[in-house]
């Protein structure tokens, strides 16, 4: 546009005159977090209404948030308790079961719901402007305020099966909060790989049942697999660590091993990470495209 | 096309510089008419296509300007405006503005599910209001809106008319710097559109700046003091309104009261 001087056009000129700032621009990684916390109450909001609104169509209302899980919990007492009588060489059969069904569906809708936050917010995205690291964000949120009236479920179960109320029960809100942390992360990576490309939505289903028979949801993992190498693997990875440490806070049977503290929370604290940093360098292009 | 820069002794407070917009979408493809069956195929497989919406747009608006878009379904108008409240990417070219510059409208936030007051915070605090803007708001939204005890009831139980009222109450609730409109004066009864109108000369007094999107050039002709003309995504004219509304309808053969046929069937 411009003959010769510097490669500005007059308008970029008249902009820079007036000091006028330019829109749609991503903003340096610290000033995004600065702006998302600006605006943490719209993404609460989000969620709450999100986990909210799912129980409001029906006569029961938010009867169903503690009903839905309680019945989940019976089902699965029943196919795996009375019906198939496996207790997988667990004392605690019952309590060991609904703390790895709970935590394990609370894992696999965040990153379902997270990794589909831009996508199926097109409109929202399209009409006003906000950090759009919040929609993922609150997505998974939306999964944790679903969990809750479920952890009260799980604990009265868990507490009909016998267990004691020990002080180890005070660490169980610190692994739901680091499997939340992890979840986050994966869903930021998730959300902007599905954004992109759309065609990703259709593998994450894959890969979550994947992650269900190599997780320890229904068994021991030391007692089915026998191989070293695959045991360590299988140990550290993210989601049974989880499991195993919210385990390990309510059972007795299941030992509390602070290397998987220590490794629960780096998998927490690298995935948000990389997840924010993956997230925010695509953010100027979410949208229609 | 007019000088966009223009030798003016008014602050600019929006510069629009050769913006292009660009869309992906999914489930379908134009074809040429003639295309073969292995092309044909294209819509089937890879079924996606890019829309040009806008290409190569350039104007400066200043403060304390109104200003009206027009131009027929499909021509880039909303588009535009979408890109320069920072909501869709640009695929080229730059926007600056001075202050917030954003759409007065919220239905995208609010949840069907969800009753009239839940729907009032969450519309409130996606347009960027904090929790303490919003107690300070609330009961003028309210009364604005003039829904009763509906206000109780999901939205999805609301009348359209009902639902319109909500959204643009809550709406109104944002004052930004650089206004757009997009279409919004068009709904509700009558007694309400009287209401709504004081209520956008508020907003447009505290912003200074507005862009308007209508179809409707009455509308254009009472609110706007400079129009432009968008066709197939680029800027045809650029000048006062009376000028270009005469334009446009010596050029598009349309009277400029009414410029887009009706639909026999209604639209709600």
């Amino acid at each position: 546009m411009s003959a010769g001087g510097g490669a500005r056009s007059p308008l970029a000129q008249l902009a820079a005159e007036h000091g006028l700032q330019r829109v749609g621009v991503r903003p340096p990684f610290e000033s995004y977090l600065a702006q998302a916390w600006e605006r943490r109450h719209f993404m609460v909001a989000m969620a709450a209404s999100k986990a909210y609104a799912r129980n409001q169509a029906g006569y029961l209302g938010q009867v169903w948030a503690v009903l839905t899980p309680a019945l989940w919990a019976g089902v699965y007492l029943l196919v795996f308790g009375v019906v198939l009588q496996t207790n997988r060489g667990i004392a605690n059969y019952t309590g060991f079961l609904v703390v790895g069904v709970f935590l394990f569906h609370f894992s696999t809708s965040s990153i379902s719901n997270g990794s589909k936050a831009i996508t199926n917010n097109a409109e929202l995205i399209g009409s006003l402007q906000f950090p759009r690291v919040l929609l993922p964000m609150a997505a998974v949120l939306a999964e944790l305020f679903t969990l809750l009236p479920a952890l009260a479920v799980m604990i009265v179960v868990v507490i009909a099966s016998g267990e004691p109320v020990t002080t180890s029960w005070l660490l169980l809100p610190l692994a739901v909060g680091l499997q939340w942390i992890f979840g986050t992360g994966i869903a930021l990576i998730f959300a902007r790989l599905v954004a992109q490309v759309r065609d990703v939505a259709r593998l994450v289903p894959f890969v979550l049942r994947a992650l269900m028979y190599t997780s320890g949801v229904f068994f021991s993992l030391s007692h089915y697999v026998h191989d070293p190498t695959a045991a360590a693997i299988l140990q550290h990875q993210p989601i049974a660590l989880y499991l195993e440490l919210a385990r390990s806070a309510l059972l007795r049977e299941v030992p509390a091993d602070p290397s998987a503290w220590l490794w629960g929370a780096g998998w927490a604290v690298g995935a948000a990470v990389v997840g924010l940093w993956f997230f925010w360098g695509a953010e100027e292009r979410y949208g229609r495209g | 096309m007019a000088d966009a820069t223009a030798g003016s002794p008014l602050r600019p407070s929006l510069i629009v510089d050769d913006v292009h917009v660009h869309y992906r979408t999914f489930g379908g493809r134009r074809l040429p008419d003639g295309a073969s069956w292995t092309s044909r195929l294209r819509r089937h497989v890879g079924a996606v296509d890019v829309v040009r919406a806008v290409q190569g747009v350039s104007f400066v608006a200043h403060h304390g300007e109104s200003i009206g878009l027009i131009g027929h379904n499909g021509s880039g108008k909303s588009t535009l405006l979408r890109a320069i409240a920072g909501a869709l990417p640009t695929a080229k070219g730059r926007i600056y503005a001075d202050g917030t510059a954003s759409l007065l409208g919220v239905n995208a936030a609010l949840m069907r599910d969800l009753s009239g007051e839940a729907n009032i915070v969450l519309g409130a605090l996606a347009l960027g209001l904090t929790p303490a803007q919003i107690r300070e708001r609330y009961d003028d939204i309210v009364d604005l809106a003039g829904i009763g005890d509906f206000l109780h009831l999901p939205m999805r139980a609301y009348s359209s008319g009902m639902g319109a009222r909500l959204r643009f109450a809550i709406s109104t609730a944002s004052r930004p710097d650089i206004l757009m409109i997009d279409e919004a004066l068009a709904t509700g009864d009558a007694e309400f559109k009287q209401r709504s109108g004081e209520r956008v000369a508020e907003i447009v007094e505290h912003a200074g700046t507005v862009l308007l999107v209508s179809h409707s050039m009455s509308t254009i002709r009472s609110m706007c003091d400079r129009v432009l003309w968008l066709d197939h995504g680029r800027l045809v004219a650029d000048g006062p309104t009376a000028e270009v509304l005469e334009e446009y309808a010596e050029r598009t053969g349309r009277p400029v009261a009414r410029p887009t046929p009706r639909p026999k069937t209604p639209v709600s």
